[in-house]
């Protein structure tokens, strides 16, 4: 049986970016609580993978942060979208929906 | 009971047993090595250990005071390995991960062949890349090396073969790579050194208790892996000398061969040692085989030295296996070659024959024997034992040995011949002229016999034995010999002149006299043998075994009825019923009953 497994990784990992974006704009969060949402949508990935990618999007001016203190440990960074990424994630979302529709066309069978 | 380690991740303290701490620091430094070169690198990287911080707290409680490994696999689980999200985040397209990737995530600089910027084999890209410059200047280098007897070409042909070309994404980063200049060599340097250290230090404390890690080692075990450790570091560094050396010497060995075979060549090189192949290979197809098996044979060890040197000094580990035997059978062909060559060149010594030629001479009452050098005026000679002014240093002794001359272009091979005095049965004055020589077959032997060329002159009572034979190169050097014997009858006497020192071999006489007491000497032959005539005062051959030196005898003066002979070290003067004969170093003079004779050096 040949593995689907690294396929089926490169199919999430392309919709990660749009995913986040997507969780954000429901309501500020910190990574762990993002992490958590992506499990419960089944869309699994390791934290660590997240840190660097909610870096550069706030690099790049999508994202911004506040602090917060936790109880529990040290303080920690509650990311939110900005304009520019509200934007952004629009168009991401049409894209997306795009991509969609088209894969569906090719992968249903014409009758 | 176990040893805790304290630490602050993110400015919180934790205490940590000893091993899951060690865990952990590898964990944060390869993290950390991944995104040092990342734009905005230090925040990721605390982020990341906010939130290790934030996951041990989780683990820690009154009860439970300590992070232990369970805890640390628990957040590199969590968290992930650093190979898992440095491609994630590259596969969803993330800038910030592929340069982390690319400046970072390759080790130090490796020599690969650039196969997407080639010109030729993509080996001059290649080896810019590691050093950072520009491969036009190594094209240059290599295409003069190829002027150097072709050596650029080979050169680059082992480089080829040696490194191997990089095909895999990871091959072409790790192309280029980390700069391998100055500052990253002592950095390598200084993280062995401190590698090393640990190890050391980790040596002592584990000599001094069990290791939890895994089946306790005992002292001895432990000893030995230590060594092993220390070994392996300091064999490295020695590897790498090696690797330079053996490139080193390879290089220059190859020079050196290259330069004997075609002639061409920076280094000194001995001429006749070339001459000596041409004479003594046969001919034709051998003569190229036999060029060809030495090439092979000292070849191709030279050229592996040269091939595992770069192997070993650019740490190139995708050896080509069937390099090696390939290599190895070309060698034996090589082997082969000259074995057969050697075979086919001794058969064509295996026969020898002898020419006798006789030659009448005038006989008389006294022969004065002398040498004559053979081709002493003509410019381009190589014998060995011509000072710069070209003068012959007489020599005590018999003298073997061969030489190649040259005249009017023509190449010839010399030896040196013999001289023998014996009783003469028959009566007469005779001259018995021996040439020898070797061939693959009696007729091929005689035939070079007789293509020996050897002159004995005779003017008056005089006669002047050449020191060389002469024989045509194309006869190749075959063992050719000539020994030239005198044969008197009982009566004669004979005076043997100084310079036929080199020339007389064992001449036999009544008094056993060593040959280098008998010269300037005269001799008489009698039915015994000869027998010396004015040897008053002449030094015996025992004496002269024991060390009394010949020069004594040479600085004496003897006057007396026969004559006046008066020998100094380098000049004679000899007076007596012939006539005068007055020798020194660059002039003779000869008063008989010929006439007066003058040699000087101008004047022959």
């Amino acid at each position: 049986m040949v593995n689907s497994e690294n396929t089926k990784a490169q199919m999430r990992k392309g919709v990660l970016e749009l995913c986040i974006l997507s969780i954000l704009s429901q309501g500020d969060a910190y990574p762990t609580e993002i992490i958590e949402k992506l499990k419960e949508t089944k869309l699994v990935v390791v934290e660590g993978t997240l840190y660097p990618l909610l870096t550069r999007l706030k690099n790049t001016g999508l994202l911004t942060y506040r602090w917060e203190e936790s109880t529990s440990g040290p303080p920690r960074k509650y990311y939110m979208l900005t304009e520019i990424g509200t934007t952004y994630l629009r168009e991401l979302q049409l894209s997306w929906a795009e991509l969609v529709e088209a894969v569906n066309k090719t992968i249903q069978p014409k009758n | 009971m176990n040893k805790t380690v304290t630490i602050n991740i993110s400015g919180i303290i934790f205490h940590i047993e000893e091993d899951a701490y060690e865990k952990l620091s590898k964990y944060l430094a390869s993290i950390k090595a991944l995104f040092n070169k990342a734009d905005g690198g230090n925040e990721i990287m605390s982020d990341i250990e906010a939130r290790i911080a934030e996951m041990l707290q989780g683990k820690i409680s009154a009860a439970k005071q300590v992070v232990l490994m369970i805890d640390v696999d628990f957040v590199i689980d969590n968290m992930g390995k650093p190979e898992e999200f440095v491609s994630e985040a590259a596969e969803a397209g993330d800038p910030l991960a592929d340069d982390a990737y690319e400046t970072q995530g390759s080790p130090v600089r490796r020599l690969f062949r650039d196969g997407d910027n080639k010109v030729i084999g993509g080996v001059c890209s290649g080896i810019g890349h590691y050093f950072g410059i520009d491969p036009v200047w190594l094209r240059i280098a290599l295409l003069l090396l190829f002027f150097f007897a072709g050596s650029g070409f080979l050169l680059y042909l082992i480089l080829w073969i040696a490194i191997p070309e990089a095909k895999t994404t990871a091959d072409k980063l790790m192309m280029k790579g980390e700069k391998a200049d100055i500052n990253n060599i002592s950095k390598a340097v200084k993280e062995e050194a401190e590698q090393l250290k640990k190890r050391m230090e980790k040596y002592g404390k584990d000599f001094s208790k069990a290791s939890r890690r895994g089946a306790p080692r005992n002292a001895a075990e432990k000893t030995a892996d230590f060594l092993a450790d220390v070994f392996t570091g300091i064999g490295r560094v020695l590897l790498k000398i090696f690797g330079v050396a053996m490139v080193i010497i390879g290089l220059l060995l190859f020079l050196a061969l290259f330069g004997l075979e075609s002639g061409m060549t920076a280094l000194p090189t001995n001429i006749e040692g070339q001459e000596w192949i041409n004479l003594m290979l046969l001919d034709g197809k051998d003569f190229y085989i036999g060029l060809i098996g030495i090439a092979l044979f000292l070849g191709i060890p030279v050229i592996m030295l040269v091939y595992f040197g770069i192997r070993i000094l650019f740490k190139l580990r995708y050896g080509n296996r069937w390099i090696n035997l390939t290599a190895g059978l070309i060698w034996l062909v090589g082997l082969a070659m000259l074995m057969y060559i050697a075979a086919r060149t001794s058969q064509d010594f295996a026969k020898v024959a002898k020419l006798r030629e006789t030659v009448q001479v005038q006989a008389a009452d006294t022969l004065i024997l002398k040498m004559n050098e053979v081709w002493v005026n003509y410019g381009e000679l190589e014998i060995s034992d011509k000072d710069e002014e070209g003068e012959r240093h007489y020599y005590r002794g018999h003298k073997t040995g061969y030489v190649i001359g040259k005249h009017d272009q023509v190449k010839y091979l010399l030896g040196n011949a013999s001289m023998n005095v014996i009783k003469s049965q028959t009566g007469k004055t005779e001259l018995v002229i021996v040439k020898e020589a070797r061939g693959g077959s009696k007729d091929m032997a005689k035939l070079r016999a007789k293509h020996i060329a050897y002159t004995v002159s005779q003017t008056g009572n005089t006669l002047m034995f050449d020191d060389l034979f002469r024989v045509n190169s194309l006869d190749k050097f075959r063992g050719q010999d000539v020994t030239a014997i005198l044969k008197i009858p009982v009566g004669t006497v004979i005076y043997l002149d100084k310079s036929l020192e080199s020339l007389i071999y064992d001449i036999e006489n009544v008094t056993n006299t060593y040959d280098g007491d008998m010269i300037n000497r005269r001799w008489q032959m009698t039915e015994e043998g000869l027998k010396c005539v004015d040897c008053e005062g002449l030094i015996s051959v025992k004496d002269h075994l024991n060390g009394v030196s010949n020069d004594d005898s040479d600085d004496e003066v003897n006057i007396n009825v026969n004559g006046v002979n008066i020998n100094a070290k380098d000049a004679s003067i000899k007076v007596d019923s012939n006539g005068v004969d007055i020798h020194s170093k660059e002039s003779k003079v000869t008063i008989d009953k010929h006439g007066v004779h003058v040699d000087t050096k101008s004047h022959k």
